[in-house]
C-alpha cells in the first residue's frame, strides 16, 4: 500500500473511534473530551472504568447508533475502543 | 535495591538491573512463566516497588498536587493508580496510592523509587512527612485467571472477591497486611503488602500454591494489555499525549503538577502517537525506523518475542494520522501489522470468581 492509502486506512477507523468515543461520552455523560479517550484505552475496571450497568447502557446505545447487536458477545469486544470498533464496523477487523 | 526476599530465591534465579532495582528476571524460562500466568496464577516479587508513605496535616492536599488523578476521597478501602509528572508534563513514575488513614502509601514502579522520592522531596511543601517505607514493608503479587483460588487458600476467600482497587486491612498468620485487588495483565491480581520480617514466611507460604513469575513474564503480559511499562514507554522527550496514557491522567480534576503542560500537548493535536505492532522474525531495538509505504513514519518504543502470539510484539511511536489498527508496515526490512488492543485477552475475562 501507498502511505495515502495507509492513511486513509486509518482515517476510517480513527473516524469510526471517534464516533464511538462521542456515543460513549454522550450516554453515559461523562465529564472528558471524547478524544480525551484513546483507541487503545482500557474500558472496564481499569482505563474509562466502566461497570456492568454501562455495559447494558452501551448495548442498546450501540445497537441504536451502528445497527450492530452485541448482546450475545463476550467481554473482549469491550477490550477496547479500537476493539470495539472492529465488531461495529467490520471492514476495520485484523487478526493478531 | 535489591528485594528483600532475594536471599528465598532459587540459586539459578536470574536477575537484573531495573533503574535503582534488582529483581528477579526470571526463575524457570520465561515461556513457562508466561504460560502459567496466563493460564493460572503466578506469585510475583514486587520487592523492586518502593513504598512511600505521605503523612502529616497537609498529606491529601500534597497528594492532590502530586498525583495526576483525583485522590481527595481516597478512603483507606481504595487504591488507585495514577502518574506522576514534571511541571513539563513528563512522567516521572506510575504509581499505586493507596488510601490511609493518616495520608497515602505511594507504590513505585519497578526501579523508580529513587527517581520519585527525589520528586517528591524536591517539590518542598510544608505539614507533609516523606518517608520511605522500603526497609520495612515489601510487596509480593498474585496475578492469572485462578489468583482469587490461592486468596481462598492462602488467607481468606471472602478477600477474593473484592472489587478491583478495594483494599482491605487484614491479618495473615498474626502479622498485619494490607491487602488489595489490583492487577497489572488484565488478569485478576492481587497485592499484599507486608512487613519485611515476614515477607519470606508469606512468599514460602504462596508458593505453596503457585509457582513463582519474574518481571520479564509480568512486562511481557503487561504489554499485551497495553498497560504502560513507565520504564520502557517514558524515555526520551516523550508526553503523556504521545504515550497514550490519557487515562492515568484526570483532567477534570482542577490542578496538579503538570496539567497545563498535557492540556497543551493535547489541544496541539501535534506529536506522534503510540500504536501496537507483530510481526518479523526478529526483535527490533528502541529506535528502530517504522516505514510505511517505504516513508519514515516513527520509530520502534520497545519490542519483544511474545509466548502468546508466537510472533514479535512491540509499540510503536508514529505520525498521529497512521497510529491505528489493521496497518501494514515495515520495521527492519519486516513486514508487521498494527493491533487493536488487547493482544492477548486475559483468560480472566471469562472466568468468575466462584
Amino acid at each position: 500500500m501507498t502511505i495515502d492509502e495507509l492513511r486513509a486506512k486509518a482515517a476510517e477507523r480513527q473516524q469510526t473511534c471517534g464516533q464511538i468515543k462521542k456515543m460513549i461520552v454522550s450516554r453515559l455523560d461523562l465529564e472528558v473530551e471524547p478524544d480525551w479517550i484513546t483507541d487503545d484505552q482500557p474500558l472496564f475496571g481499569r482505563g474509562l472504568e466502566l461497570d456492568s450497568l454501562d455495559v447494558l447502557e452501551l448495548y442498546v446505545a450501540i445497537e441504536a447508533e451502528f445497527g450492530v447487536a452485541l448482546y450475545d458477545s463476550d467481554m473482549a469486544v469491550f477490550g477496547s475502543i479500537s476493539r470495539l470498533a472492529d465488531e461495529v464496523n467490520p471492514r476495520l477487523r485484523v487478526t493478531a | 535495591m535489591t528485594t528483600p526476599l532475594a536471599h528465598t530465591h532459587p540459586g539459578d534465579t536470574v536477575y537484573g538491573q531495573v533503574g535503582d532495582a534488582t529483581v528477579p528476571l526470571r526463575f524457570t524460562d520465561l515461556s513457562a512463566e508466561y504460560k502459567v500466568l496466563r493460564e493460572r496464577a503466578v506469585a510475583l516479587d514486587l520487592g523492586g516497588h518502593t513504598l512511600i508513605e505521605i503523612s502529616g496535616p497537609a498529606a491529601v492536599d500534597f497528594a492532590q498536587q502530586v498525583l495526576a488523578r483525583d485522590v481527595e476521597y481516597l478512603t483507606s478501602e481504595r487504591c488507585m493508580m495514577s502518574l506522576v509528572l514534571d511541571d513539563d508534563g513528563r512522567v516521572v513514575d506510575q504509581v499505586l496510592a493507596f488510601g490511609r488513614e493518616d495520608g497515602l502509601l505511594l507504590e513505585s514502579s519497578v526501579g523508580a523509587g529513587t527517581r520519585l522520592l527525589e520528586h517528591l522531596r524536591a517539590l518542598d511543601i510544608e505539614d507533609v512527612e516523606i518517608v520511605d517505607r522500603s526497609a520495612d514493608l515489601t510487596v509480593i503479587g498474585l496475578e492469572g485467571p485462578y489468583a482469587w483460588g490461592v486468596v481462598g487458600r492462602l488467607i481468606d476467600g471472602e478477600l477474593a472477591s473484592l472489587p478491583f482497587e478495594a483494599v482491605s486491612d487484614t491479618v495473615w498468620n498474626d502479622v498485619e497486611i494490607i491487602f488489595a485487588r489490583t492487577g497489572f495483565t488484565g488478569e485478576y491480581g492481587y497485592q499484599m503488602i507486608v512487613p519485611v520480617e515476614s515477607a519470606a514466611d508469606l512468599w514460602e507460604a504462596t508458593l505453596e500454591h503457585v509457582t513463582p513469575s519474574g518481571q520479564e513474564a509480568l512486562e511481557l503480559a503487561m504489554l499485551e494489555v497495553r498497560q504502560p511499562i513507565p520504564r520502557l514507554e517514558t524515555t526520551g522527550d516523550v508526553n503523556v499525549i504521545e504515550i497514550g496514557a490519557n487515562w492515568l491522567v484526570d483532567v477534570t480534576k482542577d490542578e496538579f503538577v503538570g496539567k497545563e503542560a498535557v492540556l497543551a500537548a493535547f489541544e496541539s493535536r501535534q506529536g506522534r502517537r503510540t500504536v501496537g505492532f507483530s510481526g518479523g522474525d526478529t526483535v527490533p531495538e528502541p529506535g528502530a525506523r517504522v516505514l510505511a509505504g517505504g516513508e519514515d513514519i516513527g520509530e520502534v518504543v520497545f519490542a519483544v518475542r511474545s509466548v502468546g502470539l508466537g510472533t514479535t510484539l512491540g509499540l510503536a511511536r508514529v505520525e498521529a494520522g497512521l497510529a491505528a489498527a489493521g496497518l501494514e508496515l515495515t520495521v527492519e526490512g519486516a513486514g508487521v501489522t498494527t493491533l487493536t488492543s488487547p493482544y492477548i485477552v486475559p483468560k480472566s475475562w471469562s472466568i468468575p470468581i466462584i
